[in-house]
């Protein structure tokens, strides 16, 4: 990498929205700007430093000694270890993370949120009614926030995606479509919208009610506001070219009522099929969790919850989470940012209680005590690969910065010793 | 041996192997596998399958139901061996079980037949997790918003180099068409069209257009494998008039239908359902330049899996099935439905009698080869028992007492089709065949220089049997199969083509991508990729 230089386009992981057009400049083996300007983006790419320790117990190690440990606590673990999948990390990281799972006969944990859950779960129910970020941009004539003003987390989903770019279908832009604005208690709705509702949370899954009747083409007879209101969006969600239907699938303010909201979304967005053409869109955030459930879904058969302890992927969907697997669990190994996990009191928890291995970006910063820390690049900024933007389109990644280490090189190794491990007959 | 490529039928014959390839002979003294008595084929060679693509992965997730029956530990394979890894099955396996699966059944080389450009990344992942198998895929390009604009403009030279680019950005073996037009329609108020000649979204566009463009491309680009169509109107009573129409539409040229079975429907119009098979396969046989696989239908479980997502709405509502809809942006489109075929239900009779009557009627094995459109007509474990219908004739009247006759009266397979496949028409319709439409010099035969992809089965009266448990299976000349079982699991090699093409299209096309791309330019060529590209021309 050259002391000065500029590298493009990049792709970020700050949140799914999944830009590829970043300009990132690199001065002194340090990002110095980053552009188009985005609060998320400067963020995530800060000056692109991060540690490249290896810690065995606390102490500095080499990777070799560090690997034979991991790989020894382990494989010692066998069938009732846990693996998570961090953030932060490529898709090929991801895939050999998973070889790792399997071979250890272990219980997978992702970072897939509760209302990202309960939409998976629903379209497992249903099936689903969606669209590549692109039908947004192109095609949509209608959007539909729903509890979501993507300002905050997405800053750039308005301007790529909807309303505001030029598309195909749409060439006036915003001018073009109709947004509306639904508000669900403390989850607001965006600003500047054409049509705006304020629903209470005990008002959400019935006005999602009376909108998939509308749009079924039921006669509903006379209501009281503010279903009358959503009626009156719903009827003219039908009458549009191309509706979208955006809503937050990451945890939002409001207590959740993610099952019945989740089902409650994909019904309305499926009814609109009849009348019209529509999808909803799911608001993910970054670091490629959405490249986690696809590669678990095409090695496994699953999205999330899987654990290989009979022999084979089998679905634990009802009891996922890394709180109660990390409970359970003889030793963990968490690849990615341990950092970004969100639930890393649990991961504390059981740091006092059994050997911790994380490979990763930052892992030797772990606010617990870790057996073995391998820090790693950041996805994007110091790893090639490919990583999955909230609509599961893959895209490349184009480091600006070089890595001292891969996550997926080391946790090849780590499979590699835990194999000639096994071969020798030591577990 | 069964080598039809070169001749052999059913003559006992040594085959040499060095270095993964067939050879002339070899010294003494090297090992032998003794395969008297038993039968030996090519490996075999899927040219239409759906398993390693976004729209499988969506499918997969849609049947956790189907996985949970049919779990699959790790097999047992060498210490030298990669790692073994468990998964899932169903109609729609998991990615290491899908190659696992294909050599359990002798098969060394498949297809994914229908990747969106955008999710062809994500493709080659699920390929490189997919051991065992020779794999490639095939890109859509029937609703492409870049193509329609050069259609629409006369620009048919910069739509076969965009045609060009575009295989070359995804690392794809072959063009495909699904639904001309139709899926770009769906979008839209229109929905769909339903005859070859329908504007598509009142645009200056028509499917006969889409087809004579990439028919005309993939000719010119002296590409291995001709344009591979899924014509209008798929699973619609009629639709055998809008599959002629669309053979006709190409005449000529060389072209690939696919999935035939589901184009050869009469009825519609107020009448019912009944067979054309023979009519459009008089057509087929008339018409050298045109092939076809069967994509047969199965009785039991299946995953309907298609970019024509018009057709997977109209299936939802009619069945009541959970449904899934992608729309992709710029290019194509992905609908999914589970569902079942039960001999008891009238159409999904009708759709087991079509496929055999194309194969029973077929008067060139070369040309009409065996698919089930893998998993929506049925997985491809149901090969054998395909076989088994088209080599016992007994089988097939057996099984076609048990089916309900309602939509059957004057269909030939009804009548009586006392044709039974020999060994060598199997090996035809499931290797050499597939290989020579797709231009695999190295597949799909036997001779000196061939790839050593060998599958050799023990001879069982019950053909099913025989053909489901392959004794040994090699690939490139590796024992992958031994005794029945998996003992060694190699990555497969990746089939791709990279034609050659006029730069001068590439700055429009840069155009494009900057205004209404979600996808630099620049980051959307696949790079990495394993292996160098097949020759074209």
């Amino acid at each position: 990498m050259s002391p000065s230089s500029t590298v493009a386009p990049v792709t970020c992981l700050g949140c799914g929205c999944g830009c590829d057009d970043l300009v990132v400049e690199v001065s002194g083996g340090r990002i110095v700007n980053v552009s188009p300007p985005c609060p998320v983006a400067r963020a995530w790419f800060g000056d692109g430093r991060v540690p490249t320790a290896i810690r065995r117990s606390g102490k500095d190690a080499t990777l070799e000694a560090a690997i034979a440990d991991a790989a020894e606590v382990l494989s010692g673990a066998a069938g009732r270890a846990l693996v998570v999948l961090a953030p932060d990390v490529s898709v090929q990281a991801q895939r050999t993370a998973l070889a790792l799972a399997d071979l250890l006969r272990a219980t997978v944990e992702t970072v897939t949120s509760v209302p990202a859950a309960a939409g998976l779960l629903a379209a497992q129910r249903r099936g689903r009614t969606a669209a590549t970020l692109g039908e947004v941009r192109n095609r949509a004539d209608a959007l539909l926030f729903w509890g979501v003003d993507p300002g905050g987390r997405y800053p750039r989903y308005w301007s790529r995606y909807g309303p505001e770019p030029a598309g195909t279908h749409v060439p006036d832009g915003r001018t073009g479509r109709t947004v509306f604005a639904v508000s669900i208690g403390r989850d607001r709705g965006p600003p500047g919208a054409d049509v705006e509702l304020a629903l209470s949370p005990d008002e959400e899954i019935p006005a999602l009610s009376v909108m998939r009747a509308v749009a079924l083409g039921n006669s509903l007879g006379p209501l009281a506001p503010p279903l009358q209101e959503a009626a009156d969006i719903a009827l003219r969600l039908t009458k549009a070219r191309y509706a979208v239907v955006i809503h937050e699938a990451e945890p939002g303010a409001e207590e959740a009522r993610d099952g019945y909201r989740a089902e409650g979304l994909l019904g309305l967005a499926e009814a609109l099929n009849g009348p019209t053409r529509a999808a909803l869109s799911s608001l993910r955030a970054g670091g490629n969790r959405s490249g986690a459930e696809a590669a678990l879904t095409w090695q496994t058969g699953y999205p999330m919850g899987v654990t290989f302890q009979p022999g084979y992927p089998q679905y634990a969907a009802a009891r996922r989470g890394i709180s109660v697997a990390a409970g359970a669990a003889a030793a963990i190994l968490v690849v990615g940012a341990v950092g970004a996990l969100g639930d890393a009191d649990s991961l504390a928890a059981a740091a006092g209680r059994v050997p911790v291995v994380v490979v990763g970006p930052r892992a030797s910063e772990a606010v617990f005590p870790v057996r073995v820390a391998v820090d790693t690049g950041l996805a994007g900024i110091h790893e090639g690969g490919t990583a999955y933007r909230m609509d599961e389109v893959p895209l490349p990644l184009r480091p600006p910065l070089a890595a001292d280490r891969t996550a997926v090189d080391v946790c090849a190794a780590l499979l590699a010793a835990i194999r000639a491990r096994n071969a020798g007959g030591r577990t | 041996m069964h080598d039809p490529a070169n001749g052999v039928d059913g003559e006992s014959r040594d085959v040499c192997i060095e270095n993964g390839r067939i050879v002339a002979d070899l010294p003494k003294g090297a090992p032998t596998l003794d395969a008297r008595g038993m039968v030996v084929m090519p490996g075999g060679v899927d040219i239409h399958s759906h398993f390693a693509s976004s729209s499988c992965n969506h499918a997969r997730r849609l049947i956790p139901d189907e996985h949970a029956a049919d779990p699959a530990p790790a097999p047992r394979l060498g210490d030298d061996e990669p790692l073994a890894r468990s998964g899932t099955g169903g109609s729609v396996p998991s990615t290491f079980t899908t190659g696992y699966r294909y050599a359990g059944l002798g098969y060394t080389t498949a297809f994914d037949a229908a990747v969106a450009p955008l999710m062809a990344r994500h493709s080659h992942s699920e390929l490189d997790d997919t051991p065992c198998v020779d794999g490639g895929i095939f890109v859509l390009m029937g609703n492409d918003e870049y193509l329609l604009r050069q259609i629409e403009s006369g620009e048919l030279d910069r739509a076969r180099d965009y045609a060009a680019w575009l295989l070359r950005a995804t690392g794809g073996y072959a063009v495909k068409i699904v639904n001309p037009g139709g899926v770009e329609a769906w979008k839209t108020g229109q929905r769909n069209v339903s005859t070859i000649d329908d504007r598509v979204s009142g645009r200056a566009v028509t499917p006969r257009a889409i087809l004579e463009t990439l028919a005309d491309a993939t000719n010119a680009l002296r590409l291995p494998h001709p344009v591979h169509i899924h014509c209008n109107n798929l699973g619609v009573a009629g639709n055998s008039a809008t599959t002629l129409a669309s053979m006709e539409a190409v005449a000529g040229r060389r072209a690939h239908f696919t999935h035939l079975q589901f184009h050869c429907y009469g009825g519609g119009g107020g009448q019912p359902w009944s067979s054309a098979a023979s009519t459009v396969i008089d057509y087929v046989n008339a018409h050298a330049e045109v092939s076809v696989d069967v994509g047969q239908v199965m009785f039991g479980a299946a995953t309907t899996i298609t970019a024509d997502a018009p057709v997977e709405y109209l299936l939802h509502k009619s069945s009541g099935r959970r449904w899934t809809n992608i729309d992709i942006e710029l290019e194509t489109g992905c609908g999914i439905v589970p569902l079942t075929y039960k001999d008891k239900a009238a159409v999904s009779a009708l759709q087991w009698a079509v496929g055999l009557e194309l194969f029973l009627l077929s008067q060139d094995p070369w040309r009409v080869v065996l698919s089930t459109d893998h998993p929506n007509g049925g997985s491809f474990l149901s090969y054998p028992a395909l076989i088994q219908l088209l080599m016992d004739r007994s089988v097939r009247d057996e099984q076609l007492k048990r089916v309900n006759p309602k939509l059957l009266a004057g269909s030939a397979l009804a009548d009586g089709l006392a044709r039974e496949y020999t060994l060598n028409e199997i090996a035809i319709i499931t290797r050499a065949g597939p290989a020579r439409l797709l231009g695999l010099q190295a597949k799909g035969h036997l001779g000196v220089g061939a790839d050593a992809d060998v599958t050799i089965y023990s001879r069982d009266p019950n053909l099913a049997t025989m053909f489901s448990t392959p004794r040994y299976v090699l690939k490139d000349g590796a024992l992958i199969v031994e005794e029945g079982q998996l003992r060694r699991a190699p990555a497969g090699r990746r089939l791709r083509v990279a034609p050659g093409y006029d730069d001068a299209v590439l700055p429009d096309l840069r155009r494009h991508f900057e205004r209404y791309s979600t996808v630099a330019f620049d980051n959307y060529p696949v790079a990495g990729l394993p292996g160098e590209p097949v020759g074209t021309g």
